[in-house]
């Protein structure tokens, strides 16, 4: 997944789309939008970032998971298996992006790149509802995808990859 | 200047500015699994040396309690859970890379044992006791025949459960105070020297008593090495475990660290057990509660401090 930091306008609305999809408990999240001002007025600059789990190749919290109820995918989406799932907290805590939370059902829970809908050809619920076309879903193996493509002729980033976490969130900036 | 904004929920890493997973159940068992680990390995390793007589407080009495310390801290873990009734399922798999999975493993290996050990000298405690069922008093003649592979089985996974307790949090990479390797071999320690702490308190042999002092003394100074080194590594690393560092040195967990864990823990009781050595009288209660209780306030300080300490961006 890509997010266009210049294109996104910060109007949550992807927020509200993964609760509502998602059924994310009141009080929970699953993704979040992020405004960082930074510079003195008149000389401000705006970044806007919607933020998620980063399905990272090299996932600490798979690797922490005493049960192998964090897993990989096909395709690689990191997800949490709830039956499986004790609740220890080790992935909340080996997680640098903060990106789990403890469902009050007792299970931990994350962005799950809507998985139900990608099976079917759908994007994920946050990209299918931006308002300003943001956010680019797809496989990053195939040359031509959406988010290949983009990630071609854009500048971008991804966060903290000084973790050693490989993320697979990138941010156009 | 830099200004955040954020839209979300709660349970946000930027809105709850700090992680708030692990609560006293976490530390509360590091700290018991260290001391049961500590008490096993002396068990084991003066039983392997033939010491059983002139040791009986470290072969015999101590390793008694080292049960109800793994019961109590197991129930612990067990409270920590969100997911309780699925707590099964880390014996359905192998994980080598997490230190929970092979933690797990050696306490279903290591409790057993110790139930084992304490059968075979509850007589130390209920001189009269009697197994009443003629299977268990064959087992027993069974199992003492085997009691030096025991001891064996109890020394190295006694290891393995007194470095797990740290390295469990050191996987952590997420949080930069806990990720250091130092952090298996300092709890091995602090657990090691819980462990000769707790068999002075129950000794009434002076020879041994001296021993676990002069043992306890060497303990203190290695751990007191390892704390050195730890914040070394961290002010010559990177910017976040340079700010890990610095929540005890000058940040809101320097008094507790330095005067809990390093004055009253560490320093104190080893001056008293020198004194002790030196043929001062010193109520060997005090040094031992001591480091007990520095044992304890070391984890818990690790664990909440952990918890505050994050990749910045």
């Amino acid at each position: 997944m890509a997010v266009d930091t210049k294109k996104c306008v910060g109007c949550s609305d992807c927020v509200v789309a993964c609760q509502t999809e998602n059924n994310v408990p009141i009080g929970y999240c699953r993704e979040w939008v992020v405004e960082v001002m930074a510079g003195t007025y008149p000389q401000l600059e705006i970044e806007i970032r919607s933020e998620r789990c980063n399905h990272c190749k090299n996932s600490p919290c798979v690797r922490c998971c005493p049960t192998g109820a964090s897993h990989y995918s096909d395709g690689g989406i990191v997800l949490v298996e709830s039956k499986e799932c004790i609740g220890c907290g080790a992935c909340i805590a080996s997680c640098p992006y903060d990106a789990r939370y403890p469902h009050p059902d007792g299970y931990v829970d994350k962005c799950t790149f809507c998985i139900h809908r990608v099976k079917n050809g759908l994007d994920t619920a946050c990209a299918s509802v931006c308002p300003t076309k943001c956010i680019y879903f797809g496989d990053l193996d195939d040359p031509n995808s959406k988010v290949s493509m983009i990630l071609k002729r854009r500048k971008y980033k991804t966060l903290i990859p000084e973790a050693g976490t490989n993320p697979q969130l990138y941010f156009i900036i | 200047m830099k200004e955040e904004l954020i839209v979300s929920g709660r349970m946000n890493h930027l809105v709850d500015p700090q992680l708030n997973i692990w609560h006293w159940q976490i530390p509360l068992y590091l700290f018991l699994g260290g001391l049961a680990a500590g008490i096993l390995f002396f068990t084991a390793l003066f039983f392997i040396n033939g010491k059983e007589n002139e040791y009986p407080a470290a072969v015999k009495k101590a390793p008694v309690i080292v049960p109800f310390l793994l019961i109590l801290g197991l129930l612990a873990l067990f409270i920590d859970l969100r997911h309780k009734l699925y707590f099964w399922q880390l014996y359905t798999n192998i994980k080598l890379q997490s230190p929970m999975s092979w933690g797990a493993w050696t306490l279903m290996v290591i409790t057993p044992v110790s139930f084992i050990w304490a059968a075979l000298y509850i007589r130390e405690f209920f001189p009269n006791w009697d197994w009443k069922y003629t299977w268990i008093k064959l087992l027993e003649v069974f199992l003492i025949g085997y009691k030096k592979t025991i001891a064996w089985i109890m020394l190295i996974f006694s290891v393995i459960l007194g470095i797990y307790t740290g390295i469990l949090l050191s996987a952590f990479n997420a949080r930069p105070l806990w990720n250091t390797s130092i952090l298996g071999p300092l709890f091995l320690t602090s657990g090691l020297s819980a462990g000769a702490a707790t068999i002075m308190l129950l000794s009434k042999s002076a020879v041994e008593k001296k021993r676990f002092a002069q043992i306890d003394l060497i303990l203190i100074g290695i751990e007191v090495f390892l704390i050195i080194h730890m914040f070394m590594g961290f002010m010559a690393s990177t910017q976040v475990q340079i700010d890990a560092a610095k929540l005890f040195l000058g940040g809101p967990y320097t008094m507790a660290f330095w005067i809990f864990v390093v004055a009253l823990g560490l320093v104190i009781p080893a001056l008293l057990e020198f004194l002790e050595l030196r043929k001062f009288h010193i109520p060997v209660l005090i040094s031992s509660l001591l480091i007990l209780f520095g044992s304890i306030m070391l984890r818990f300080i690790i664990v909440y401090a952990g918890q505050v300490s994050r990749w910045l961006y």
